[in-house]
């Protein structure tokens, strides 16, 4: 599967970066994209395997800003080679991944051997995300250039808060110069206590201890806050309430350079999921109410969320069974995501699909990809809009649980690109994800 | 009755609800041993300690001739080191035709149900539900005035956290009552107003309107948690005393599903009031338990 140039044939090229939505050849050598043609002739290409993408969708590579790969520390849940087949299967080019690992990735060191863990895989490149304080105790600042250095994309705590105002200020300070962002997880220690759903009319019938929405505004807010005082850049991880989102907004209006992003499920389900004390929806931030998913919707439409991400929480299985209060937090997405954002977002333009998933990703972490422009990096993300179930059993993810479980989703991944090398393929009959070592040369992979 | 579990009074219908209620009547009026379970094991398991409600299955289930096994999690090796589905199988495999269980946490019968073949009996789950006391606490109420229809029943105190208000709320809706829940927006949302439910303030207000008063109790817990200011505090709004009795209609009846904090929800004189249906409530619990054991396992 290793090769040097692939022709990518007859596929609907959707590139914000060129406003390009259209029928076109893609020609890649060398790990780049060489040529986007009408029609390139087999005698042009220096004899570049052929892929017939007639009637699929051709993007520059999907981004995912926010996953958990588990490594180091939480191998049975997921690993970076895991998560990265997982990322590919699911038509992801890159992930995030976050630093709630153990140990927390808060050293140089650790951030280096995250990167060679996913060179070593070969399939998605991993941004490591390194933590806001060590450890991720909210307690002592961690060593910001050293860690962006290391190759830290943006800094998080995220799976806890900063609770500590002070902290999280002089944190933003001191990091204020690096271009990498500070990613909030948003939930307020004391509102949120035990809380294990979103606290409304479901919680109160069914007496389910509950969180409220107020945890996550007035965290939002404190860090918009401070994002502004401080001038630090900052995006807001998995915004999840109406009111949250007109956070957003006002700062941007005051000049803070804020961003936040959305996930599949706060898009897709409510509180409702709970009926029945089902257990599969049991998420941080808690899956909100209607009027919160039209609110999130119309933000992802009018432009006001930035990017979309999974929040990938794989566990496996017997973190999954038993009563809701031992339910282990978050699932699976990488797998679902492109098919469950369709299904949220029917009505949006292909073109700023693409946006939210790749270009804007890109802007935001600072990365390569996000274009198809000749020269660039060859990270493509082939999709088809055919409807599929989702089978976990079939994910290549180790953690199984989705809420989404048994659906049907209007679009899926194809055919995955990263450096140049077909790293996952379904145009044909099965379904492969490439071999590690098995591809495009390692020094590509994960910087 | 076809259905296997009683887990709330949320899926039991109007008429199944009366059916129950009937044959508990029956069971009241003769109180002589049944064999309607001879020979089925039936499991006590009491994750969270309730002498009223445990002692009360026992005999119901003894009265039924069923065999009476009691399992105390915090001794058994048996729940303690295994998943709640291993329980159920284990149990099952054993013979037991039902399991009646007690849970700290909402929603834990529900997840026992989905493993275990048998029959499960919510005795109270958390905050979420608690069935068969909303069962007596209906029968209790039918004793009184003849039937549940256009009653008009108010819930005071905690009922943000009250398994046997939820349960009632349905039951009361059900059979065509109306409901006014009292309290502190502290402990009664806004959010648990619906349907033939009404969320009031000012018990005051309420007292002379409702037929029967159904009073909650005031967990210390909820004091050490800045839900209420002290006892004092709570008591001068929400206590049911001798100065708020006298606002009673004629013929209002106190309920309350034990146990009580005297001085918190109430004083000792309402324990003394004519009205007050304590007793019949605790002695109504062994028939409508009877009642739903039999409909479900015989």
């Amino acid at each position: 599967m290793s090769v040097s140039s692939l022709l990518l044939r007859g596929g609907r090229v959707v590139d914000p970066t060129q406003n390009l939505d259209g029928v076109r050849d893609v020609l890649i050598e060398n790990g780049r994209v060489a040529r986007i043609a009408d029609q390139i002739g087999a005698g042009e290409t220096r004899g570049a395997v052929e892929v017939d993408l007639r009637g699929a969708i051709i993007a520059p590579g999907f981004i995912d800003p926010h996953v958990h790969l588990r490594e180091p520390g939480q191998m049975h849940k997921e690993s970076i080679a895991s998560g990265t087949a997982a990322a590919v299967a699911g038509g992801f080019t890159a992930v995030a991944a976050m630093p709630n690992t153990s140990p927390a990735l808060d050293t140089p060191e650790l951030i280096r051997a995250v990167l060679e863990r996913a060179r070593a895989a070969g399939l998605a490149r991993v941004y490591p995300i390194a933590a806001i304080t060590q450890g991720r105790a909210g307690k002592e600042l961690a060593p910001y250039r050293l860690l962006a250095q290391g190759g830290a994309v943006a800094f998080s705590d995220d799976g806890s808060t900063v609770d500590d105002a002070r902290v999280l200020r002089r944190a933003a300070l001191y990091a204020r110069d690096l271009p990498a962002p500070f990613i909030s997880h948003c939930e307020e220690a004391a509102l949120r206590a035990g809380g294990l759903m979103n606290e409304g009319e479901t919680s109160a019938r069914l007496g389910i201890a509950a969180s409220p929405r107020l945890a996550e505004d007035i965290i939002v807010a404190r860090d918009l806050l401070i994002a502004g005082d401080t001038g630090k850049r900052w995006h807001i991880a998995h915004l999840s309430t109406q009111r949250s989102l007109a956070l957003v907004k006002w700062a941007r209006s005051q000049g803070v350079a804020a961003t936040c992003e959305v996930t599949p499920h706060h898009l897709v389900f409510t509180d409702a999921l709970f009926e029945g004390f089902a257990a599969t929806g049991r998420v941080c931030p808690p899956l909100r109410t209607e009027a919160d998913v039209a609110a999130l919707r119309a933000g992802v439409r009018d432009g006001s969320v930035d990017v979309l991400a999974t929040d990938h929480a794989p566990h496996s299985a017997g973190d999954k069974a038993g009563p809701l209060s031992e339910t282990a937090v978050g699932f699976s997405g990488l797998e679902v995501a492109v098919g469950a954002y369709a299904l949220a977002l029917p009505d949006l333009p292909l073109i700023r699909f693409v946006a939210l998933l790749s270009t804007n990703v890109a802007r935001l972490l600072n990365v390569d990809g996000g274009t198809l422009a000749p020269g660039s990096i060859a990270d493509v993300t082939v999709l088809r809009d055919e409807a599929w179930t989702v089978r976990p059993e079939r994910f290549h993810s180790k953690g199984r649980s989705t809420p989404f479980s048994g659906m049907r989703l209007p679009r899926r991944a194809v055919a995955t690109v990263v450096g140049g090398a077909l790293v996952y393929d379904a145009t044909g009959r099965q379904a492969q994800v490439a071999n590690a070592g098995e591809r495009h040369p390692a020094a590509e992979i994960g910087i | 009755m076809a259905p296997r579990n009683l887990l709330d009074l949320d899926d039991v219908s109007a008429e199944e609800l009366v059916a129950l209620l009937d044959r508990a009547e029956t069971f009241h009026r003769d109180p002589s041993p049944r064999r309607a379970l001879a020979g089925v094991p039936v499991v006590n398991l009491f994750f969270e300690p309730s002498t009223r409600t445990q002692t009360s299955f026992a005999i119901a289930e003894h009265r039924l001739g069923a065999e009476v096994v009691t399992i105390d999690p915090g001794d058994s090796s048996m729940v303690k080191g295994e998943s709640i589905a291993d329980t159920a199988v284990t149990l099952a495999a054993m013979g037991v035709g039902a399991i009646v269980v007690r849970h700290k946490e909402s929603g834990f019968p529900y997840v026992l149900a989905r493993s275990f073949p048998g029959h499960v009996v919510n005795a109270g789950d958390g905050t979420h539900a608690h069935p068969t006391q909303a069962l007596l606490d209906l029968m209790t109420l039918r004793q009184e005035f003849g039937g549940i229809k256009g009653l008009r029943v108010a819930v005071v105190g905690d009922v943000a956290h009250s398994r046997v208000a939820r349960s009632n709320i349905h039951g009361l809706r059900a059979l065509g009552a109306q409901t006014i829940l009292v309290g502190p927006p502290t402990l009664l949302p806004d959010a648990m107003a619906q349907t033939a439910v009404q969320v009031e303030r000012d018990l005051d207000c309420v007292l002379p309107t409702v037929d029967a008063v159904m009073l909650l109790r005031i967990q210390r817990e909820r004091l050490d948690s800045a839900l209420v200011p002290s006892v004092a505090a709570y008591a001068e709004q929400f206590q049911l005393n001798p100065r708020r009795l006298a606002l009673l209609r004629e013929g209002a009846v106190v309920m309350h599903p034990g146990p009580f904090n005297r001085g918190v929800e109430l004083t000792d004189e309402v324990l003394e009031f004519p009205g007050c249906r304590y007793v019949n409530q605790v002695a109504n619990g062994v028939f409508a338990r009877m009642a739903v054991l039999e409909a479900l396992c015989a």
